[in-house]
């Protein structure tokens, strides 16, 4: 098992709506109880930062306003190249909202314009009309290493993805990927290191096990040190009781 | 005046009428009910004086209660919405209650909170005169959309539509409002001690809004706001008009233009407050001895910097309907040397705008001699999560969902106690604090 893992967070200056830098925050303090020393690096416009694709355990992308995702669709196909090698070697991509949509073919805006993504996968976004935003609070059943757990979180994305033939989850409540549908997220099949989700709040506040699942992914690891989580259960609880009247 | 005007103002005024009747304060109710008949109904009211209004993310309610104060004080006539009913249909309300059977609105001058996103639209029908704005930050971004479209909507239709722009000089999302011409004054903080040469808290207006290069601080007071420049366009290079000088946090004391005044408080981005309600003042001539007084005595008591006590429990309660309002209690509160407790209570309801996610942009990272951390509200174990994630002893987190044995709890023990309480959390918070007060004195 790793006892450092190096974390690449892309565009932290621009990318940094939502509290989405909570999902570090999640990663690096529940590495630190397991004794992980957890590196964060950034990558801002413009940055060149082969190196540290190169080395990153976890690249990840938060969301943000449209008006910056098209400032750094550009700078972000021109490292197409290091990221997709990243992902075959196996680091992890952890990514949110903007970030998921960046990684498919393209995002289509409320004008018709194609904004190309990095084409790693299949899927693609078009922006819907302006006032059907889908926002409010959302839990997606998924399942991690063969076990069905529930991820609490709250989306807030004008883009409806299609295409999306593996899912992250089901969804419980809320939207997912189009508004109203059915699924959220994505995954890659037979692949372990990759997560694409519209889910903020941020994503690892509330959902532990999905947190040390990525953890053990990245350092190798079969199981993890238990930890005390009788806060986040109770956290847990009262939500999906609230929102699935459990 | 049209027959139509005069029947839309009846039709307010009867529903004003019949809610004071049934015993009901009518809050926006007569101004909603206008509104889903016309749109444009804010056109049906005249006003004789100049309307002085008060918008921006923070500081809104006591920037427009202070001036309310001194003008008043100097004896003028002022109409005001004190309660912040601050959205289109509240401010069509507050003129129902004012105005004639005509719409003519009497007074000296009009003192109004205005929400960010409604500033075009109230202001299309009235003309204003001064429009103060203090700070842009991201909040409810649910409702406004993004900062960015908020503030273009803004900047855009102040181009013809008002006389005088009260601006701080230290927020790049403002400045860019009016950025030179004899309309515009600023008003501005000398570097505090606590200021810094990174930025501390998340903020926004990272760029150049001219040119799109990155700004040059040269130093932060909280959050975004700080002495910034655009190296590359030499936006951000203004002259304050008012400036606020010699710091004195032991004695509570400043200087405005070489005069010394006193303050209630000193936290930082109360100090911009009363600048931006200085600058104001003066503008129309009000003579700094009321000021002085406003400044030296007065408190808004709203949940805003308000103090509750309770057997040698001192607790200061403040809202926060973002980091930067949670950043700037919890800087008050590392100020202050000895041990203390913190009061953390947090709503998702629709008002708040449904997503929590932003207390993950307060800091915590520097949480001085806290001894204690009770949270509470809709999401309690949120926020209890939160802090406990920035490495504060989970221990020391007592998460209460039910507000009245919070305040129980946090009122409990004696000494300094900080609370935090978001929008629709802070007049319940008020309401089981001072219960709790009335319970322990009977004791
Ligand atoms: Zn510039």
């Amino acid at each position: 098992m790793k006892n450092k893992l190096r974390l690449l967070h892309m565009y932290p200056g621009v990318l940094d709506l939502y509290g989405d830098s909570g999902n570090v925050e999640a990663l690096k303090y529940r590495c630190a109880k397991r004794g992980i020393a957890l590196e964060v690096n950034a990558h801002e416009l413009g940055d060149s930062s082969e190196r540290l694709i190169e080395n990153a355990d976890i690249i990840y992308l938060g969301g943000g306003a449209d008006y910056e995702q098209q400032q750094l669709a550009d700078d972000l196909t021109s490292m197409k190249g290091a990221i997709a090698a990243a992902y075959e070697r196996g680091a992890f991509l952890l990514m949110i909202c903007g970030g998921y949509q960046l990684l498919g073919q393209y995002y289509k805006d409320s004008n018709g314009k194609r904004i190309p993504g990095l084409g790693l996968f299949d899927y693609y976004t078009a922006a819907s009309d302006k006032t059907d935003r889908c926002i409010g609070n959302i839990v997606v059943e998924t399942e991690l290493d063969g076990e069905k757990y529930k991820v609490i979180g709250f989306e807030n994305h004008g883009g409806q993805t299609y295409g999306v033939k593996t899912p992250f989850g089901r969804t419980l409540c809320g939207s997912g990927n189009t508004r109203g549908g059915e699924y959220e997220g994505f995954m890659e099949s037979g692949k372990t290191n990759v997560l694409c989700t519209y889910l903020h709040g941020p994503l690892l506040s509330k959902n532990p096990k999905l947190t040390d699942y990525i953890i053990a992914k990245c350092a190798g690891a079969e199981s993890l040190k238990k930890l005390d989580d009788s806060l986040e259960e109770k956290c847990r609880a009262v939500l999906l009781k609230r929102l699935l009247n459990e | 005046m049209k027959l139509y005007q005069m029947g839309l103002i009846a039709l307010g005024k009867a529903l004003n009428a019949l809610c004071r009747l049934s015993g009901h304060d009518a809050g926006n109710f007569p101004g909603l009910v206008l509104w889903s008949i016309d749109k444009n109904y804010l056109k049906c009211f005249s006003v004789d004086c100049p309307i002085i209004a008060v918008t921006g993310t923070n500081g809104k309610t006591s920037v427009t209660n202070y001036l309310s104060r001194i003008f008043s004080m100097s004896g003028k006539k002022i109409i005001t919405n004190s309660q912040g009913n601050n959205l289109d249909t509240g401010i069509g309300s507050l003129l129902l209650k004012s105005c004639d059977m005509r719409g003519r609105v009497h007074a000296d001058y009009l003192i109004l909170e205005v929400d960010e996103s409604h500033v075009p639209q109230v202001f299309k029908h009235l003309k204003l005169d001064t429009l103060v704005s203090l700070d842009f930050f991201r909040d409810q971004l649910d409702r406004n959309g993004e900062v960015e479209t908020l503030i273009l909507k803004v900047q855009n239709f102040l181009k013809n539509n008002v006389n005088n722009n009260v601006l701080n000089a230290d927020d790049p999302n403002v400045v860019r409002l009016c950025p030179k011409g004899k309309n515009a004054h600023y008003f501005s903080v000398e570097k505090y001690d606590g200021a810094t040469d990174e930025l501390y808290e998340a903020g926004e207006g990272k760029f150049c809004p001219f040119c799109a290069h990155r700004l040059e601080y040269d130093y932060y007071q909280y959050s975004h706001i700080g002495r910034f420049k655009c190296p590359n366009c030499g936006y951000g290079d203004v002259d304050p008009e008012v400036q606020i000088t010699s710091l004195d946090f032991e004695n509570n004391k400043f200087k405005i233009n070489g005069e010394t005044f006193s303050s209630k408080f000193m936290g930082i981005y109360h100090l911009y407050n009363l600048a931006a309600v200085y600058t104001t003042a003066k503008l129309y001539d009000i003579d700094s001895k009321y000021i002085k007084k406003a400044f030296a005595t007065f408190a808004v008591n709203n949940g805003r910097m308000e103090l509750f006590r309770l057997n040698g429990a001192e607790l200061m309660l403040n809202l926060a309907k973002n980091p930067v309002g949670a950043n700037m209690t919890l800087r008050l509160l590392n100020r202050e040397k000895g041990e203390k407790e913190l009061l953390f209570v947090l709503n998702d309801n629709v008002a708040d705008g449904l997503d929590v996610s932003w207390i993950w942009d307060i800091n915590f990272s520097v949480f001085n001699n806290v001894t204690k951390v009770v949270t509470s509200g809709t999401r309690a174990y949120d926020i209890a999560l939160r802090i406990k994630y920035s490495g504060f002893d989970e221990g020391k987190i007592k998460p209460i969902p039910d507000l009245n044995k919070a305040a129980a709890e946090i009122l409990s023990t004696p000494g300094k106690k900080f609370a935090i309480a978001n929008y629709t959390a802070v007049q319940p918070t008020r309401r089981a604090l001072k219960a709790q007060i009335q319970r322990g004195e009977r004791k």
